[in-house]
């Protein structure tokens, strides 16, 4: 038996086939011009004096000599690392305990574990003040049977604690990846050299999943850095994503501020990938044996299959409080300053059914070809990176990877500034017509395919593809027939992050939306959610969401699953 | 190698008494009873799916046994976890972990046995020393080849010095050459610290080769133990005798009874039965290449049998040739030793097969 | 500058356009309207316009004030916009100021010219007021049963200790009504009083929300008891069943909701026509609809409202809003929002920390009188209340070009925030080591 291994340092190839070039030449345009062009034109701004216009730094020294911007760097620091050790707290046992331990109801927990990520913009704010606020239903109960309170909410602790419930699917689903692929053996080894619990885990488990919670924490960093909306719902103003956010949208005011914070938001953020790319430099373990099959699966004793069922609820619990608590809001009467809301109703369902449906449609429509295109993207800058010898490849990885950190609205408005100008035969601005909210989700979740459909290839022996291309097949047709099949699971992971997130994504599409018509569901959430009698069909209409992207998310893991037994059985 | 003192090891003796194991429906190790010696290089030999490797991790705790007990050095360890057996175990993928040198990997079980960092320092170097590789200590796995990592797998398992070392197909993944010399500084090593090993192997030429005594499984069912020339020379079974070297198996039947009782091959040939020899129903003739002759059509029988023959094929296997020939119904292969010289016989021509009574055996399924 | 010199072209354009508004056609076709406003306030106006103007579809496309703004500065080049609407009259004097308006002039009867003293309608007609709010004090009954709150009546009672840690309200930077409403406390009482009581009463601050919305919606969970925000939110949330109530102080702003035709707008007929349905008695009816609950601008409206429905024609309380000087309030709408955010928002802990002792000094002072501990906390008042800029220097060219980008040079906008945040932190801290003074002398 051999290993099945792959060295990504490994080199074949001294240039590129014309094809290769050609790809890579129009991913380069792709990203040229809705992604970096774009956005050029809006951060430009940066560098500009107030008034003449002319090139200058001085916004910078402003930048660094500011106290508030100063604080607000550290704040955004430090709420993003403690993020990611939350996360990582909430993370590490659902993937330890599913992976690792004959757990049933492993998928299930699986599933439930990636739902807060999908999280409707206000409502979810609204259900988990409701939950976890100074006076929500917690604190209420706190309050009334032991005379304290928690300030789950309040400040940057606030931040940290929806940030971590909010993104740590990111690390679950990708140190679930990395447990599962570790070779039983190395476990076992450790074992027999005396190695149990929790220093095992600790001393090589752990270790050898690295990069796949490196590869989720890293992601989680950035995210949280670049989020604005929770820290802004929370009233937390002394953060750089927030920052910024109030300075480019402050009417009346022409302040370069704003887009030297973004300026400093993209750099950090590049900055947190290209450092997490560092240090998982030569820890690409490929520790996946044929016949090995990941960690062995340990059946627990009665005590410790109580005590992780224990810890797997409680953990479920907490981070789907939100959706219960949108749960509860949807079918809530009045719901102010009590527990639990006075009465139920279905009066709101009955409210957004008749318009959830343009909604829906315009959703799935949007949502299923941002992801379409972001697998394609995904795959390809995957291919072109792993595989040639291209020169400036990474550059193409970097610029798409930098998207993560580009704030919604400045993509928005960069959208605007270059394509409203530019018009279709008839006169209508090309800015108008839908597919532009497309490529904006599209670029803005790009991220998130190309990670899972790097992760894909790298796991993809060479010596596969160099069988094919040995028996005659050419590089193209190698890619589709070999490649590509090989990869189905990560490039579905990587379609149901995209799809799953595009769904529910506000900032971009509340400035390209055009017309009730064209517009998706987050928007019509925005809609509700700006008055009172709006609350609970927003959270109905929340609810829709959630449960429709969870079932496509469902059905993807379904198809996933037959398509790996097909596999299977064909051996 | 170097001079400095090899680690003190307590051999001790396995006994593996009564054990069953199944996983759901598939039965995979059936009444398995072993009695390993302190000091003993034993193997498990058998095809793969036999559950020999299955039977070794049940040893060091990673498959645990619906009915029986495994006892080290007269203790009963089936209760335990892996990590406190003290059993050491070498794996087939060598499961050096990439993200330690070679050095910490080596120092792993030491320290998590909380050893003091000098005494941990002492026996690294003592365990590399003794696999020659005191020079690649600082070096990563991935920057060793497949020998190198080899002899760190087993220097990593013998630093903590257990009772009992298991071997899990150590030698499949190194090329033929390498596998020469690896299995003789395996036995070398072994002897030198008198350690109690167990080697799991398909490949009957490994276990022969450097094993005292070896128990062939099939099926879950330990089919014979014995030294590797018992199990040549007395298989107990069609299996044992199929399974290590070659053997001719012809079908037939028995015929008469007392001193003239007679096996008739099917196809009509009767041979003599020895009267000391017990043979029970539906038993076949088994006997060696090597322990035939081939002679001219018309030859004197002497003591021997002589079987009349066509032969059917011919392979060169220089130092000897292996001929195929049919007797009846039944095909047979004989060993003939090369002279240089002397004609090969003729596909097609008649001949006759001399057999010793000494070399036949008579064995069930 | 390109944006220059197609704003020029457009103001040429505007012109022209309005010279031809004589000879309207027929309204017809699809008219676009970008609004701040939320569904329960568009969904029965569009209806009762579709019906009243048939032919004519109204697109609502909604978005924030401020994303609106941007928004139709960024479409200009090739505008498809024909209306702007929303409620922050400094919203539509931006739009104004970058010649994104067009002149227009009603033709609706029987609309005063005031409301309060609130001019109506832009006196050069580029918008129009079609209806009024008032801004007030909501308040969350059960939030205020459990916390013992009193029942506030005015501005002032919100600085009363009882109600440190239960008032919000939205940041006047982020909200053009709630700046209207620090203008109104700044222009009547002064600028240094005034700033003096908006920061006794930020002392009791629980949060400072980015959205208009934020505040009612946090009052209406009970996140927070109090809330300071337009009437209408709070007379929705009364129709939604929430258990909240609201109270017009003596001093209320007026704020006038507001619409204005886009320049260049692809319908112009249909936008005009839109702005005279809203105008007309049966578009100033729907206003009164529970689930709007505006300030209907025709008095004759009132009419048809309930006895209790607040009428700003004839309220006393809507009349004191003494001499509002618009000219004013627009010279330092920056400088005002920039100074609330450098002071309060983001300093707003510090601010609480010393109003927190403050309450305590006064506490204790209550019991046992003591003039020493009196004068160390005034002292701290006085630092808290003094303010890093004068009302002539905050109305000043250099600081106006600061954040505008205007030829005078001074200081760049982000060293006038710098110092106005230090100025703050600086005092803050002082006042604080007063008050832990006084507070050990009253005790």
């Amino acid at each position: 038996m051999t290993a099945v291994s792959t060295t990504p340092h490994r080199t074949r190839r001294l240039s590129a086939t014309p094809g290769q070039i050609a790809l890579a030449l129009a991913i380069a345009c792709f990203l040229l011009f809705f992604l970096v062009l774009p956005v050029a034109t809006v951060l430009y701004v940066a560098f500009t004096e107030k008034g003449t216009g002319s090139f200058t730094l001085v916004n910078f020294y402003d930048f660094a000599r500011t106290e508030l911007f100063m604080r607000s760097l550290w704040n955004s620091f430090y709420v993003s690392a403690m993020s990611v050790v939350w996360a990582s707290v909430l993370a590490l046992p659902l993937a330890y305990l599913t992976t690792r331990f004959a757990f049933r109801g492993a998928a299930l927990v699986q599933t439930l574990g990636f739902l807060p990520l999908i999280m409707p913009p206000f409502v979810g704010a609204v259900a988990m003040q409701l939950f976890f606020g100074r006076n929500g239903s917690i604190n209420l109960l706190l309050d009334d049977w032991f005379g304290f309170k928690i300030g789950f909410m309040e400040g940057l602790n606030g931040v940290i604690f929806v940030q971590s419930v909010h993104y740590f699917p990111f690390i679950l689903i990708n140190l679930s990846a990395a447990l599962r692929n570790i070779d039983r053996a190395m476990e076992e080894a450790a074992q027999n050299l005396g190695s149990s619990g929790l220093r095992l885990f600790r001393r090589i488990v752990f270790p050898l999943a690295l990069p796949g919670y490196l590869a989720g924490a890293s992601l989680v960093f950035v995210k949280v850095f670049d989020d604005l909306a929770t820290p802004l719902l929370l009233n937390v103003k002394d953060m750089l994503a927030p920052q910024a956010y109030l300075r480019v949208t402050s009417i009346g005011i022409a302040d370069p501020m704003g887009y030297v914070i973004s300026v400093v938001l993209v750099v950090a953020s590049v900055l947190a990938m290209w450092l997490s790319a560092l240090a998982l430099k030569g820890r690409d373990y490929a520790t996946t044996q044929r016949g090995g099959g990941g960690l062995a699966k340990r059946r627990m004793t009665p005590w410790e299959a109580a005590l992780g069922y224990g810890v797997v609820i409680l953990i479920l619990a907490l981070v789907l409080a939100p959706h219960l608590g949108l749960l509860l809001l949807s079918f809530a009467t009045v719901w102010s300053f009590s527990p639990l809301p006075d009465g139920f109703t279905t009066a709101h369902y009955l409210r957004v059914f008749g318009e959830s449906s343009l909604y829906i449609k315009n959703t799935l429509i949007y949502a299923s070809i941002a992801g379409g295109i972001d697998v394609v993207l995904g795959v390809a800058i995957a291919y072109l990176v792993l595989r040639t010898k291209l020169v400036g490849r990474e550059w193409l990885d970097w610029a798409a990877s930098a998207a993560l950190a580009i704030p919604g609205v400045v993509l928005g408005i960069g959208y605007l500034r270059t394509y409203y100008g530019i018009t279709l035969p008839d006169g209508t601005p090309l800015a108008t017509l839908w597919i532009t909210i497309v490529l904006a989700l599209a670029i803005r979740r790009l991220p998130y395919a190309l990670r899972a459909c790097y992760a894909a290839l790298q796991q993809i022996s060479v010596s596969l593809e160099e069988a094919a291309e040995n028996l005659g097949a050419t590089k193209a047709r190698t890619v589709r027939r070999i490649v590509v099949p090989l990869m189905a699971g990560g490039i579905l992971a990587g379609f149901v992050t995209s799809f799953s997130t595009a769904a529910v994504e506000l900032s971009a599409t509340l400035m390209l939306v055009q017309s009730n018509s064209d517009a998706p569901l987050a928007y019509g959430l925005y809609v509700f959610m700006q008055s009172a009698a709006g609350r609970g069909p927003g959270a109905a209409l929340g609810v829709v969401a959630v449960v429709l992207v969870a079932l496509c998310t469902l059905l993807s893991h379904l198809i996933i699953e037959r398509s790996q037994k097909a596999k299977g059985m064909g051996h | 190698m170097n001079a400095t003192m090899p680690p003190s090891v307590a051999t001790a003796s396995v006994e593996i008494e009564g054990v069953n194991l199944s996983y759901g429906a598939n039965h995979v190790l059936k009444d398995v009873d072993l009695s390993i010696r302190p000091g003993e290089y034993f193997a498990f030999l058998g095809p793969s799916g036999c559950g020999k490797t299955t039977l070794l991790r049940l040893i060091a705790g990673f498959n645990e046994a619906d009915t029986g007990r495994v006892l080290i050095g007269g203790r009963d360890i089936s209760s335990l976890p892996p990590w406190k057996r003290d059993v050491g175990m070498v794996f087939q993928s060598y499961a050096l972990w990439p993200h330690m040198s070679v050095r910490r990997n080596v120092a792993f079980g030491l320290e998590e046995r909380r050893l003091p960092r000098a005494e941990i320092e002492r026996r690294v170097s003592v365990a590399l020393d003794l696999v020659g590789l005191g020079h690649l200590a600082e070096r990563r796995p991935s920057q060793l080849s497949g020998g190198q990592q080899q002899r760190v797998a087993v220097a990593r398992t013998i630093a903590v010095e257990p009772k009992v070392l298991l071997l899990d197909e150590p030698l499949s993944n190194l090329d033929a050459k390498m596998r020469v010399q690896v299995r003789r500084e395996l036995r070398d090593l072994q002897q030198r610290l008198g350690l109690t090993t167990i080697f799991v192997t398909h490949d009957q030429e490994e276990a022969n080769t450097i094993c005292d005594r070896i128990a062939v499984m099939n099926d879950g069912v330990v089919q014979q133990v014995g030294t590797p020339m018992e199990l040549y020379e007395r298989p107990a079974n069609l299996f044992v005798a199929n399974f290590l070297g070659t053997a001719n198996i012809l079908a037939g039947k028995m015929a008469g009874s007392g001193p003239g009782r007679h096996f008739v091959i099917d196809g009509g040939i009767a041979i003599p039965v020895p009267a000391e020899i017990s043979v029970p129903d539906g038993a076949k003739l088994v006997f060696r290449p090597q322990h035939a002759e081939l002679r001219e059509a018309d030859a004197a029988p002497g003591d021997d049998l002589a079987l009349p023959c066509i032969i059917t094929h011919r392979e060169f296997l220089g130092a000897s040739v292996r001929y195929g020939v049919r007797i009846g119904a039944s095909e047979a292969a004989v060993d003939v030793p090369f002279q240089s010289g002397k004609d090969l016989r003729e596909i097609g021509a008649k001949a006759t097969l001399a057999l010793s009574p000494r070399s036949l055996r008579w064995l069930c399924g | 500058m390109i944006t220059r010199r197609i704003a020029v072209a457009a103001a040429f354009g505007f012109s022209l356009v309005a010279a031809s508004l004589a000879f309207a056609q027929a309204p017809s076709g699809k008219v676009t309207v970008v609004t701040s406003f939320s569904k329960d306030v568009t969904d029965p106006i569009k209806k009762a316009f579709e019906k009243a103007v048939p032919g004519v579809t109204l697109e609502v496309q909604n978005r924030n004030t401020n994303a609106g703004v941007k928004y139709l500065e960024e479409t200009r080049a090739n505008n498809q916009v024909d209306l702007f609407w929303a409620s922050a009259p400094d919203a539509f004097e931006v739009l104004k100021g970058k010649q994104l308006l067009m002149q227009y002039k009603p033709k609706a009867t029987g609309i005063p010219d005031k409301i309060g003293s609130y001019p109506v309608n832009d006196p050069q007609g580029f918008y129009f007021g079609f209806a009024a709010s008032g801004y007030g004090i909501m308040w969350n009954e059960r939030y205020a049963k459990a916390n013992k709150l009193p029942e506030p009546k005015d501005w002032q009672d919100l600085a009363r200790p009882a109600f440190y840690d239960h008032v919000s309200i939205a940041s006047p930077a982020r909200s053009g009504t709630t700046h209207l409403t620090v203008e109104t406390i700044l222009q009547g009482e002064g600028w240094d009083k005034g700033w003096r009581t908006i920061k006794e009463m930020a002392g009791n601050f629980n949060s400072i929300t980015e959205r208009s919305f934020g505040v009612p919606e946090a009052v209406n969970s009970g996140q927070v008891g109090v809330g300071i925000v337009i009437d209408f939110f709070a007379f929705s949330a009364q129709a939604s069943g929430f258990p909240v109530k609201f109270v017009y102080p003596t001093v209320t702003t007026v704020v006038p909701a507001n619409v204005g035709v886009i320049a260049n707008a692809p319908n112009k007929a249909a936008a005009e026509a839109f702005v005279e349905f809203l105008l007309s008695p049966a578009g100033q009816e729907v206003l009164l609809e529970p689930g709007i609950r505006r300030l209907p601008i025709n008095p004759a409206v009132y009419a048809k409202a309930g006895a209790d429905y607040p009428n700003p024609f004839t309220d006393p309380r809507f009349q004191k809003m003494i001499g509002f000087d618009v000219d004013k309030s627009e010279a330092r709408t920056a400088a005002v929002d920039t100074l609330f955010d450098q002071l309060i928002s983001f300093q707003l802990d510090a601010l609480k920390g010393v109003t927190k002792v403050l309450h305590e000094v006064d506490a204790a002072l209550a019991k046992k009188p003591n003039p020493q501990a009196k004068a160390l906390a005034d002292e701290a008042r006085g630092l808290i209340a003094a303010m890093p800029v004068s009302e002539a220097q905050a109305a000043s060219p250099e600081i106006k070009a600061a954040f505008t980008g205007g030829k005078e040079k001074g200081a760049r906008q982000a060293e006038l925030e710098s110092q106005w945040a230090s100025f703050a932190r600086d005092n803050y801290a002082k006042a604080k080591a007063k008050a832990e003074e006084a507070l050990k002398a009253a005790k």
